[in-house]
């Protein structure tokens, strides 16, 4: 068993499964949608980049790339729900709220295309 | 070269459309003048007149046939009048100058420019190196199979439109361009881009002799560089060939094959393993092909009875010849001249001959001299050759021992000379080997079978310079200049086993290793022949380029990946490497 392998792999799939989270419920409805679970998928995301800084090989590119979409995602509904609460002052309507989790819906397809890369890359192994 | 060619094409259409442009601007100047000037309705005591842009916009949509009706206002009669004659003129002028770009398209030498415009545009598009094939008949048609299986591009020049058609309907694995000219005019060649840096080795297999020629000379003159394989059929030509420099590679199928039919009489096991090398139909490492020492009847006396009689002669195997030609046969004993038939055949003593070679240029005589020879002694070694590709089927059916195709040996030589031109080297030092130790090409065939697998191996040349591996570079240089070569070929998914390849040649600087030994090391700019399954090939290369995985194939460690798990891992690993030391 190899430390590094674990860190790596319990940042990615923790991504994953708390951006998950945060997507269930309903769409429009901001009591199904809680601010904190958001605030750990944006903290766990940013971590799971940062392990993948660095990484020379073709794979590593590309779990990268993945990850940087899944920011870009995030880091848009969370402006979104700042901007709107706090400056514009319309509250989390419903087409706001759809709005944000659609969002966090396309970072969750990033954060699967991760894991999947992640999985399949151990799986070649016979290790 | 490309851009004078584009002009040729676009100054071609120029050209033919000049009259058609300059009508349209007559027709349409006049048109739009004419109803500018041409009086309106009075509206206030006041004539109205189109002004230009309106006048230019009637004239568009009414030359065109479109038809909007009378814009801006209701016109008068006078302006209807002109607005006639402006619509016949107009729609006519249209017709003549489509016509005149309909015309143009069905000229047949303006379509020869494009499509050799269109020819050049394709070769130069070509990325990695490709190889210029003149001639695609059934040798070019099978080596260009080969070289698509291997990634290998290629150019063909073929003076057969129907053939050329036939390439363009091929399913190859990568482009291969095809021009339909003559290869022996230097225009052609540079067009199929004999001069590219890009262009790696000429191959001549046209059917014309002479033409073969020409094209090894203009290549050498055109290209001084250039790798040459050209496919000679007759002793002259070989000679004048050889004579060009020393980039001339001549192939000769019929010798080739000679010397082959020799080396299965008096080695079997060697032409086996070359056979299987090669990919031959039907070659085994485990049961070799061992035809047997008697008398031998070659029917046929052209280039491949020559070459084959010439063989036995030399090795004091007794044969009788049949052939009809007399002309062609100088002094030999053991002739019969006449047809090869049951009667001939008996008169040259087949029931008592061990082999027979059917070598005439004709498949159907081939195969009648194969039944009627079965017929007389059921237990001939028949060796036959099958002149056309086409005939495959009726040759399978026929059951012999070995069936020579010319095609097929001369496109399988070229194609190996280009995909592992090493090769050579080994089957040089197996023969050196084998003279001393007749048990070595045993092991040799062992140690194959137990990484390659007894089905027909795939080969690859694989440099270890900064374009090809520049993952093994880079740790040769930043940690260890002493890496096995064994550790390149383990397997990525678990280094205790190996992958499924054997290094067969390494070219290392000057130096040529035959079958390198587990502690050979690699060296940068070494080329390696490996020789194995193509599914370990891409493995290897992908170590080859992945920095984490090629560490792990030489050390057994994981690299820690990214800078994080390499801050993090930092103090453990100088522990790791401290135990290591010590």
């Amino acid at each position: 068993m190899n430390f590094d392998k674990v860190i790596f792999g319990f940042f990615i799939v923790l991504a994953l499964t708390l951006n998950f989270g945060f997507f269930l419920g309903e769409f429009e409805n901001p009591d199904h949608h809680n601010s904190y679970e958001f605030f750990a998928v944006i903290v766990v995301n940013f971590i799971a980049t940062l392990l993948k800084l660095g990484d020379r090989s073709q794979i590593g590119a590309i779990l990268l790339a993945a990850s940087l979409v899944a920011d870009l995602q995030l880091v848009t509904a969370a402006l979104y729900w700042g901007v709107s609460t706090h400056i514009t002052n319309t509250g989390l309507t419903p087409d706001v709220m759809s709005s944000i989790v659609s969002l966090s819906g396309g970072a969750l397809l990033a954060n699967v295309i991760s894991v999947i890369i992640l999985v399949s890359e151990t799986l070649m192994s016979r290790r | 070269m490309a851009a004078v060619e584009i002009n040729r094409v676009g100054f071609l259409v120029l050209r033919e459309m000049r009259r058609p442009i300059m009508t349209l601007i007559i027709v349409y100047s006049v048109a739009v003048l004419a109803m500018t000037l041409v009086p309106g309705n009075t509206i206030n005591g006041e004539t109205q007149h189109l002004s230009i842009f309106h006048a230019f916009y009637f004239v568009t949509y009414t030359v065109t046939t479109t038809g909007f009706g009378e814009i801006p206002g209701e016109f008068s009669d006078a302006q209807r009048l002109i607005a006639m004659l402006v619509l016949y003129i107009g729609v006519i002028a249209w017709l003549y100058s489509i016509g005149s770009i309909i015309r143009l398209m069905q000229n047949e030498h303006f379509l020869n420019a494009l499509k050799e415009h269109r020819f050049i545009n394709d070769v130069s598009r070509l990325s990695s190196g490709y190889v210029l094939i003149c001639g695609f008949g059934d040798t070019g048609s099978l080596l260009a199979r080969g070289l698509s299986e291997n990634y290998i591009s290629a150019v063909v020049i073929e003076f057969s439109s129907d053939r050329v058609k036939a390439l363009a309907l091929r399913d190859y694995r990568v482009h291969i361009p095809g021009l339909c000219a003559d290869a022996s005019i230097p225009k052609h060649l540079i067009e199929a881009g004999i001069r590219s840096p890009d262009c790696k080795a000429i191959v001549t297999v046209t059917n014309d002799e002479e033409v073969n020629l020409r094209i090894a000379v203009l290549a050498r003159l055109l290209n001084p560089d250039l790798h040459i394989i050209a496919r000679s059929k007759a002793e002259v030509y070989e000679e004048m060939l050889a004579s060009l420099t020393d980039h001339v590679a001549v192939i000769d199928p019929f010798k080739t094959f000679a010397d082959g039919l020799m080396m299965a009489i008096y080695n079997p096991v060697m032409y086996a393993l070359d056979q299987w090398l090669v990919g031959a139909k039907g070659a085994s490492l485990e049961k070799a092909v061992c035809p047997p020492h008697g008398v031998w009847v070659i029917c046929g006396y052209g280039h491949m009875g020559h070459e084959i009689h010439r063989v036995f002669e030399a090795h004091d195997i007794p044969t009788v010849i049949i052939d009809s030609d007399i002309n062609n046969i100088d002094a030999i004993p053991n002739l019969i001249s006449g047809r090869p038939t049951a009667r001939t055949l008996r008169r040259a003593g087949i029931d008592k001959a061990v082999g027979i070679v059917a070598a005439t240029a004709d498949d159907g005589h081939n195969l009648a001299i194969l039944v009627n020879a079965r017929t007389i002694n059921p237990n001939l070694f028949t060796v036959v050759r099958q002149n056309l590709h086409q005939n495959e089927v009726a040759f399978s059916a026929a059951d012999a021992d070995i069936i020579m195709q010319p095609s097929l040996v001369t496109a399988r030589r070229i194609l190996f000379k280009l995909i592992a031109p090493m090769l050579k080297q080994l089957v040089v030092h197996l023969h050196k080997r084998n003279e001393e130790d007749k048990d070595y090409i045993n092991t040799v065939i062992k140690r194959l079978l137990n990484t390659a697998g007894e089905k027909t191996p795939h080969m690859v040349t694989i440099r270890l310079n900064e374009q090809e591996a520049p993952a093994f570079i880079h740790f040769l240089k930043a940690k260890n200049p002493t890496i096995l070569l064994n550790d390149l070929l383990r397997d990525p998914r678990g280094r205790e086993y190996s992958l499924a390849t054997t290094a067969l040649v390494v070219n290392s600087g000057d130096e040529t290793i035959v079958l390198p030994d587990d502690n050979y090391l690699a060296q940068e700019g070494d080329e390696v022949l490996l020789c194995g399954r193509s599914a370990a090939h891409r493995l290897l290369v992908a170590s080859l380029n992945n920095p984490y995985i090629l560490h792990y194939l030489i050390t057994g460690e994981d690299l820690p990946r990214g800078w994080v798990m390499k801050w993090l891992s930092r103090s453990s690993w100088q522990q790791k490497t401290d135990k290591v030391s010590v």
